[in-house]
């Protein structure tokens, strides 16, 4: 099962050529140094990799898949209106009655020495009111790259809420495609969450096709050690009367690296189009790096775009605020960069996904009684 | 409780506080009074340990020990507490929570037990009674969209719930109508004991009218030029700080 991706990253020359990997060219180098075997199939999770994707609030709606491959005796049957199909070229994945919810989980297991797995995945979501849960765990171990095509459809009128975590270890790299396309009145909330990983790269292809679409996508990324993420989101607006609002926010701590590229295109005859992106970052240490580029793009009259993008330090006047009430320094730092990655988060309407979250994201924060 | 020995400090290369000496015992409240510029903030933020506050010379001792070697939640930890003249907006961190938090990082570090949800809600309701406060001010954001009244409000709020053994109120008062006022004056009240000091630091005599204070110090250009009761800041009021530097012209002639 080949996947494009997979193909085009093969094809290491293009790739490295390529502008939007400018600044994550040379941690893929590093990574193409290794020499990734394809990943065996796999014995089922350990309790402690199992524990982070078993959540109470998607009890009966999991689909698990480990090193690319679904695997049934490790999932729910389908719930009610949701559909799942094995083909040749990956699975389809369908939400066609509203409330229908679905967590697919993607497991890593390292092998012996370094490892890769690919996967694609395919969902076309029919109603609204619509719920999918993408995640991606690994366990520790040696190296393991994962290369994941998701392709989303969202039909005339249908309402998708995905929430995707890729949450990784320091020995696992994830490449991701997700391209979305949105009909006539389709919704699309889209809150993204990347912590961790060696390199963790996601591009995020939005076509807004129909008329009166709407993109909200939200995200986040927390990074230390030497973890490498690069968000690159390609949003296209062809239809009138579509709205899209990107609120993204970074962290990086130690000697990470981020990167955020933010594309909005407004194709002629896109009139109405209201676009607005917000990127603010957060850099921890002196040695970590957040290269961030909103990018609008407008062929259209009668457009509203306004965008903005910054990159700063903890804010020195809060944090010694907490600490005048006794707040230790790491414990007040922590605080404040959950509080910056909160606003991200915000947007998932269940309240205990968002905690889900928030509880993952906390696990990649400076420690709480680390040194200064 | 607090000595102040000849302080001397240096923000951005200025020498602003040049010798400043004050001695303030448990039970006391004194009033800390001077024109802009004199140094009445930086006391306060040099007192708190706020960064960027160079002691170049001079001591401070707080039962004790000395307070400048102190990290800045050591030092709340400790018992000294800044009502802030401009508290900090901090959005994402909900009020609830910051002041649980810092009271039960606080007995952590004296060695007390922290306090459960429930013990700390029941303790929050008390006080938010005697200071007629709205609950509602809980579930905000720290400061985050409150006025500046309210700021002032929490910052007292947080004063009566922290119990500290030394208060130091940052020109509390400025831009607070009289309701306001009265309120951070009853706060205040409400907490005098005879284990607690206050130092309060303001540009009027009007908030003096209702918090009376033991002493009253006046403060021109990085020292205290004069000390006295309640009356020196009833004459401040009307003979403006320009009285001060007459009665010091007078003195040194």
């Amino acid at each position: 099962m080949a996947t494009p991706l997979f193909d085009e990253l093969a094809r290491g020359d293009a790739v490295q050529r390529a502008e939007s990997w400018r600044y994550s060219r040379n941690a893929l180098r590093a990574l193409s140094q290794l020499d990734f075997a394809p990943a065996a199939a796999s014995a089922a999770p350990a309790a402690p990799l199992r524990a982070q994707y078993e959540w109470p609030q998607t009890q009966g709606h999991r689909l698990v898949f480990v090193n690319g491959r679904f695997v049934p005796a490790l999932s729910d049957p389908p719930g009610p209106g949701c559909r799942i199909e094995q083909g040749a070229d990956g699975c389809t994945l369908q939400l066609v009655a509203a409330g229908a919810l679905a967590h697919v989980v993607h497991v890593a297991l390292p092998g012996a020495g370094a490892t890769r797995w690919q996967a694609r995945l395919q969902l076309v979501a029919s109603a609204p009111g619509t719920r999918l849960i993408e995640q991606h765990v690994a366990a520790e171990g040696a190296d393991v790259l994962g290369v994941f095509d998701f392709d989303l459809a969202l039909a005339e009128r249908a309402g998708l809420e995905l929430v995707s975590l890729g949450d990784l270890p320091g020995n696992a790299s994830l490449l991701r495609r997700t391209t979305a396309t949105l009909a006539r009145e389709a919704q699309l909330h889209a809150t993204h969450a990347v912590f961790g990983g060696r390199l963790q790269r996601l591009e995020l292809g939005v076509a807004i096709a129909g008329d009166r679409a709407r993109l909200r996508s939200r995200g986040v990324f927390v990074l230390r050690g030497r973890e490498h993420a690069d968000l690159q989101l390609d949003i296209g607006h062809a239809a009138r009367d579509s709205s899209c609002e990107v609120l993204w926010r970074g962290v990086a701590d130690q000697r990470a690296r981020g990167i955020f590229h933010g594309g909005i295109t407004v194709e002629a005859g896109a009139d109405g189009t209201d676009a607005q992106l917000s990127n603010k970052n957060l850099l921890l240490s002196a040695l970590a790096e957040i290269d961030t580029k909103p990018a609008l793009v407008i062929h259209a009259d009668e457009v509203k775009a306004a965008h903005g993008a910054t990159v700063g330090q903890i804010d020195e006047r809060a944090l010694f605020y907490l600490r005048s009430r006794g707040i230790t320094l790491a414990a007040a730092r922590r605080m404040l960069v959950a509080a910056f990655c909160a606003e991200a988060l915000a947007g998932i309407d269940d309240a205990g996904v968002r905690e889900q979250l928030a509880q993952r994201a906390a696990a990649h924060l400076p420690a709480p009684e680390a040194g200064a | 409780m607090l000595t102040i020995d000849n302080l001397h400090v240096r923000v951005a290369g200025k020498e602003i506080l040049k010798g400043l000496s004050l001695q303030v015992n448990a039970g006391e409240v004194h009033a800390l009074m001077g024109p802009n510029g004199a140094g009445k903030s930086t006391l306060g933020n040099v007192l708190a340990g706020r960064d960027g506050y160079e002691v170049t010379q001079g001591t401070v001792t707080y039962d004790g020990r000395n307070l400048l070697e102190l990290e800045p939640e050591a030092r709340a930890a400790a018992g000294v507490f800044l009502a802030f003249q401009y508290p900090v907006e901090i959005p994402g961190v909900n009020n609830t929570y910051f002041l649980r938090t810092a009271l039960n990082a606080q007995r952590k570090a004296r060695g007390e037990g922290e306090l459960d949800t429930m013990q700390f809600l029941k303790r929050v309701r008390e006080k938010l009674a005697v200071l007629h406060l709205k609950d509602e001010l809980l579930h905000r954001a720290v400061n985050a969209g409150f006025s500046g009244g309210e700021k002032k409000r929490n910052e007292i709020f947080q004063l009566a719930l922290l119990e500290p053994r030394l208060a130091i109120l940052d020109e509390t008062d400025s831009g607070l109508d009289i309701d306001a006022l009265k309120m951070v004056a009853d706060g205040v009240n409400s907490m005098r004991d005879p284990a607690r000091a206050f130092l309060v630091v303001t540009h009027y005599q009007r908030l003096l009218d209702y918090i009376v204070p033991d002493r009253v110090h006046v403060l021109a250009d990085g020292r205290i030029v004069e000390s006295g009761d309640a009356d020196l800041a009833r004459k401040l009021e009307e003979h403006g700080y320009a009285w001060i530097a007459e009665r010091r012209v007078a003195g040194a002639a």
